[in-house]
Parts: structure tokens; C-alpha cells; sequence
């Protein structure tokens, strides 16, 4: 099949996928309940609960309910978001701005890294520097991310306070203007160096906790198909013609290497979005995390629903676009098979 | 009544047509031999017994936890409560790794977490396996449209992360331990599904599966003696590893807040802790963290230890 009509195969079926996943978690967040408390008042008589029910469609049975929901969406309105006080699309872009500000420096510390210490893993395997990797490949993809940022926390904040909690600190947050809502991003467009080391500041630990395990899933990776690079006789033949053995490491194995790795790229993308739960609890990071935290609590419904769409469409762009990376890169893989 | 005739049957269907016969060991007796030589090879790798060794240890804390610790509230399953003894450190007296903010010993919470662990991966496993194998081999093995709408119904699970699906499942369901139990089983089916569906499309092309069709086995028969017993191993494997991520994202959903509060569960342990770590007492969030910690990776270590020797061209990689 040719990249193209892949492409545009798999365009095609995203919207259908997104459709099942509304399907799916509509009818669970109705499973719970008619989610008209968070919309009432205490005052609030029993006639005027039954006029905001039949307002909002919520007597009629739930397959009704969920195309008046549907018709919503395809127009632009996820509904109300009672935790944040405002509809629920006008929250979403500063939400999702923090959240993706985090998963994308997680993610990219966690390919730098988890490249460089698979590469150095696979090539001296079974010496020291590679079971050193092996280990720290393990527990990675063990620890509970929340206990690990706590680990971080008590040393780095409660006890020297040398690393903050939150976004940004009051003042640089005033100081400069928030076009992307990526603070970082906001700051070099404001040129204020300040402002934007204040932002680093604050992403380091999230960020460090939050990419760990992925660093982890991806030094594995990376590992195990530099082992099997390094026996190819390709490889052989670079060192036969005499060049230096960095070369052959980096000109010729890692870049063959790199191609099954791009893969698990993308699926821990979807890693790295769920450990933002965790991660924006524990550092009071105010992104999508926190938000749905606060909904469930709250039993916000129309906040949960859009958020496991917002979530699972974000993980299946990611996963499309890896895909198709990966087909360009590697002109060998048969798409669709 | 089948049961009995089918047992005295050799395996493969290739004996009863003359090819070559396995030799003539009892059933059993060659099974067993073959599950000694398999464990001793996974045993062998001083890994894979240290993962097995915690495994054990964590068991056996679970199967004692009574007479290991005595409960002062009617539900064992509840942290106890002794003003006296509020944020006591580790090294108390009688209070090994300290107590909470409520006086709750975590030593107590341990060992109690170690049996709702256990509960918790046994039961999500059990359901995932189940339903994911029976999914997958109708899917891989009667094939054609019901494979086509089941295979697209397992591609929207998997669209959305783990994690946040049982986050979205748990919290329609309501704050409760069995209700996160039922929503990781929800999630986990699905790659089961998909591994015993690929092994199953490839195992169905082997030649004693065509020689049991020739002489006239039925579909249901070549299924359960054929097919199914050499297609399970990815999953045993599989399953091994979820033993233990099943208690990580379980853990995750406690702390969060999805179980009771106040339940001797190491997330929800963890949770119990944060607001004090502020305070500086570390020590419950950072033993139970641990736990959960250990737990994940000795199921790790012996999942990989398995795929060693299982999948012979992952080894030593």
C-alpha cells in the first residue's frame, strides 16, 4: 500500500475510533447517575430540578441523551464544566497547553536520554555500563510515578527548597504575556530570559519524574536493537574498511537501530499523557491532570468525558503520525498488512 | 464422558497418521519433566530468582498477615487507629517503620496491602485472561466478520491509555477498591485479545492442524487440543508482567482517591503520607511507595526471565 492512501485510510478511521470512544465512555459516565447534582443549587426546588433535567435532556433515555450530546460536540460544546465554572471548550486550550508544555519536555529529555544510554548499552553489552542500563531499564518501567516525585519532593523542596511546586512564580506569570499558554514558549516570544529560566525552573521536577519511566521504556528499547545491529555484517564491513569503531557505533548501527525504537515512541506517548494524573497532582501542576482529578471528586461528568476524548485523540494523532514517520523512514514496512 | 477418551489420545494428531510418535513417556510424567527443565532455565538466571524470591517473601507476608500483626478494628482491612501513638518515626517502639498522622501503624498497612495486592492482580489478571482469551480465539480462530468487528472493537479500547480509561471506568462506577478491580479488568482484556488472536492465526497454519482436519477432528476439538495449548505461552508471560503493572496503575487510582480512604492499600497508603511529607515526616509515603515499588519489579524481573526462555531469539538481548 502506498503511504498515501495509508495516510489517509487511517485519517478516515479516526473519527470513528473517537466515536467508539464516546459511545464508550458516555454510557459509563451514565452508569453512575444522572449528572444533574453538579449542575443544581441547594435552593433549588424540586420543580425547578425537574426543569433543569428536562432542559438539558437528562429525562429522556440515555441513546437520546447522547446524540443531544453528540449534536453538541459537532458544534463545538463539550458542555458545562462545573469544577472550573465555565464551559468546557473555553477551559480545555490553557489546560492542554500545560499538560502537553509537560509531556512534550518529558518526552523529548526521554528519547535524548533513553537513546544515548541504549546506544551505550547495547554496544558494550554485558559489561558494566551495560548492566548498569539493564537495571535502570527495569526499575524505570517499576515505580509508582507518584511515589518517585515524592521521592524527589522531600529532599529538593521540603528540605533545601531548592526546586519550587507549581507553574510559575506569581510575578514572572504577571510580567509577560501568554499567547500559547506554554510558559516557557510565552517567555522566549516576551524575550525574557528571566521569565523563561523561572518556567524551566518549575518544569524540571514534573518533568524529570514524569519522563523516567519513559527514559526507561526507551534505553530497553534501544538496547536490544543495537544488540542485534551490532552482529550484522554491515557492521563487520565498516570496521573491515577501517573506520573508527564511534563511527560504526553512530553512522551505521544507531541509525538502523533507531527504527523499531521510533515505535515504542509513539505508544509512550500515551504513557506519558496518563502519568500527568500523578505527576500534576503531586507538583500542583494546573493542567489536564489536575482538572480531572477535581471532576472526579466533584463528579463532574462533562469534564471526565472530555477528557478521555481530548486524551485518546491526542494519543491517536501521536500514534498516526509515528506510524507514518516510521513508513517514510523504513521504505521496506508493508502498511495495513 | 469426552474427557476421558480424549486424555488417552496422543497430543498430536500427526501420531495417528503414521508420522514419527513422540516418545512413549506417560502424559504426564513427560510434562513434568518438561516443567522441571523449564524452571530450572528460568531459575538460572540469578535475576529472574531474585524477582522470585520477593515474590515469595510478599506471599508469604500476605498468607501470615494475622498472626504477623493483630487488627484493633473490626475490619482488618482498615488502617488501625492509636492516639497514642500519632507520627511516631521509624524505630519506635513497637512501630518498625512509624505510624501515620492517625496513629496507624504502617508496618500493619504493609503487610495488610500486601493481601489486597494480591487480591487486586489475581483477580484483574484472572477476568483479563479469561475474557481476552476467549475473545481472541474467536476472533483468530473462526475469523472472517466476527474477527473484522472485533478486532475494530478492540482498536477504540486501545485508543484510549490505560490508565486513563480505569480512571474514566472507576470513577462512573463510584470510590471503591472492587470497583478499581473491575475497571482494570475492563481495560486489560484487550491485549490478551490481540496476543491470542496472532498466535492463533499462526498456529492455525501448522501441519498438524491440517492433519487433524483431515481426519476428520471436530472444530471445537482441534481448537482445545490443537491450537489453544500452543498458542497460551505469550500470554503467560504477558500475564506475569501485569501481576505486577496491574498493581502499579491500581495503586495510581488509590492515590488519586478512587479506593476508601483509610484502607490498608499501599496507593492509598502513599496518599495518606503526601500531606505530611510536607512536614516532613517521609515515612509513610516513601515505605509504602516501596512496596508497591518491589512488588511491580519482581514481577517484572521474572516476566523477562520467562521471555528468555520462552521466546529463545529474546534472549540475553
Amino acid at each position: 500500500m502506498q503511504v498515501r492512501q495509508y495516510v489517509l485510510r487511517r485519517l478516515l478511521f479516526l473519527p470513528l475510533v473517537v466515536l467508539g470512544v464516546s459511545i464508550i465512555v458516555f454510557a459509563l459516565t451514565r452508569f453512575s447517575g444522572s449528572p444533574v447534582a453538579i449542575y443544581q443549587h441547594p435552593d433549588m426546588s424540586q420543580e425547578q430540578i425537574a426543569e433543569l433535567q428536562s432542559r438539558y435532556h437528562l429525562d429522556d433515555p440515555v441513546p437520546v441523551q447522547y446524540l443531544f450530546w453528540l449534536k453538541g460536540a459537532v458544534s463545538g460544546d463539550l458542555g458545562w464544566s462545573g469544577v472550573s465554572v465555565a464551559p468546557v471548550v473555553d477551559v480545555i486550550p490553557n489546560k492542554l497547553a500545560a499538560t502537553m508544555e509537560l509531556a512534550i519536555c518529558a518526552g523529548l529529555v526521554a528519547v535524548l536520554l533513553g537513546v544515548a544510554l541504549g546506544t551505550i548499552a547495547g554496544a558494550r553489552k554485558d559489561r558494566a555500563a551495560d548492566h548498569f542500563v539493564r537495571l535502570f531499564a527495569i526499575s524505570g518501567a517499576s515505580v509508582p510515578i507518584f511515589w518517585f516525585g515524592l521521592l524527589l519532593l522531600i529532599p529538593l523542596y521540603v528540605e533545601w527548597g531548592v526546586f519550587p511546586i507549581g507553574r510559575s512564580s506569581p510575578e514572572f506569570f504577571e510580567r509577560i504575556g501568554h499567547p500559547t499558554g506554554m510558559y516557557t514558549i510565552d517567555a522566549l516570544l516576551n524575550l525574557d530570559l528571566r521569565a523563561f529560566l523561572d518556567a524551566v525552573w518549575h518544569l524540571t521536577l514534573p518533568a524529570i519524574t514524569l519522563g523516567f519511566a519513559t527514559t526507561a521504556i526507551i534505553a530497553r528499547m534501544m538496547r536490544s536493537s543495537m544488540v542485534e545491529e551490532v552482529t550484522e555484517d554491515y557492521v563487520d564491513a565498516a570496521r573491515a574498511k577501517g573506520l573508527p569503531e564511534r563511527l560504526v557505533i553512530r553512522r551505521h548501527a544507531r541509525r538502523n537501530a533507531l527504527m523499531p525504537t521510533v515505535t515504542v515512541i509513539g505508544l509512550s506517548f500515551g504513557f506519558l499523557l496518563q502519568g500527568t494524573v500523578a505527576v500534576e497532582l503531586i507538583f500542583r501542576w494546573p493542567g489536564l491532570g489536575q482538572w480531572v482529578t477535581s471532576a472526579i471528586t466533584a463528579g463532574d461528568q462533562a469534564t471526565i468525558m472530555a477528557y478521555v476524548l481530548v486524551t485518546s485523540l491526542i494519543f491517536l494523532l501521536v500514534n498516526l503520525l509515528v506510524d507514518v514517520a516510521y513508513a517514510y523512514l523504513d521504505r521496506r514496512v508493508v502498511l495495513g498488512g | 464422558m469426552s474427557g476421558a477418551k480424549t486424555s488417552t489420545r496422543p497430543r498430536l494428531a500427526s501420531a495417528r497418521l503414521g508420522m514419527p510418535r513422540p516418545p512413549q513417556l506417560p502424559a504426564l510424567k513427560a510434562r513434568l519433566q518438561r516443567g522441571r527443565e523449564l524452571s530450572g532455565e528460568v531459575l538460572r538466571n540469578p535475576l529472574t530468582l531474585a524477582g522470585c524470591l520477593v515474590i515469595a517473601a510478599f506471599l508469604l507476608m500476605a498468607a501470615l498477615a494475622p498472626i504477623l500483626t493483630t487488627p484493633n478494628t473490626p475490619d482488618a482491612y482498615q488502617m488501625p487507629r492509636d492516639w497514642q501513638a500519632i507520627d511516631a518515626p521509624p524505630g519506635s517502639p513497637g512501630h518498625l517503620l512509624g505510624t501515620t498522622s492517625t496513629g496507624g501503624d504502617v508496618l500493619y498497612g504493609i503487610i495488610w496491602g500486601a493481601r489486597k495486592s494480591l487480591q487486586l492482580s489475581v483477580m484483574v489478571v484472572g477476568i483479563a485472561v479469561l475474557i481476552g482469551v476467549i475473545v481472541g480465539s474467536l476472533a483468530g480462530f473462526v475469523g472472517g466478520r466476527l474477527d473484522e468487528i472485533l478486532m475494530r472493537t478492540v482498536d477504540v479500547f486501545l485508543a484510549i491509555p490505560e490508565l486513563i480509561f480505569a480512571l474514566a471506568i472507576a470513577a462512573a462506577l463510584g470510590t471503591s477498591f472492587t470497583n478499581i478491580i473491575l475497571a482494570l479488568a475492563v481495560v486489560f482484556w484487550v491485549k490478551y485479545a490481540r496476543i491470542i488472536r496472532g498466535q492463533i492465526i499462526h498456529v492455525k497454519q501448522n501441519e498438524y492442524v491440517e492433519a487433524a482436519r483431515a481426519i476428520g477432528d471436530s472444530r471445537l476439538r482441534i481448537y482445545l487440543k490443537d491450537v489453544l495449548p500452543n498458542s497460551i505461552t505469550p500470554v503467560t508471560v504477558q500475564a506475569t508482567l501485569d501481576m505486577g503493572s496491574v498493581v502499579l496503575i491500581g495503586a495510581t487510582l488509590s492515590f488519586i482517591g478512587l479506593a476508601e480512604s483509610g484502607l490498608t492499600e499501599w496507593g492509598v497508603l502513599v496518599a495518606t503520607g503526601q500531606s505530611d511529607v510536607i512536614a516532613g515526616k517521609w515515612w509513610v509515603s516513601t515505605f509504602a511507595g516501596l512496596a508497591i515499588f518491589l512488588w511491580a519489579l519482581a514481577f517484572n524481573l521474572v516476566g523477562d526471565g520467562l521471555r528468555d526462555v520462552f521466546d529463545p531469539k529474546s534472549q540475553r538481548r
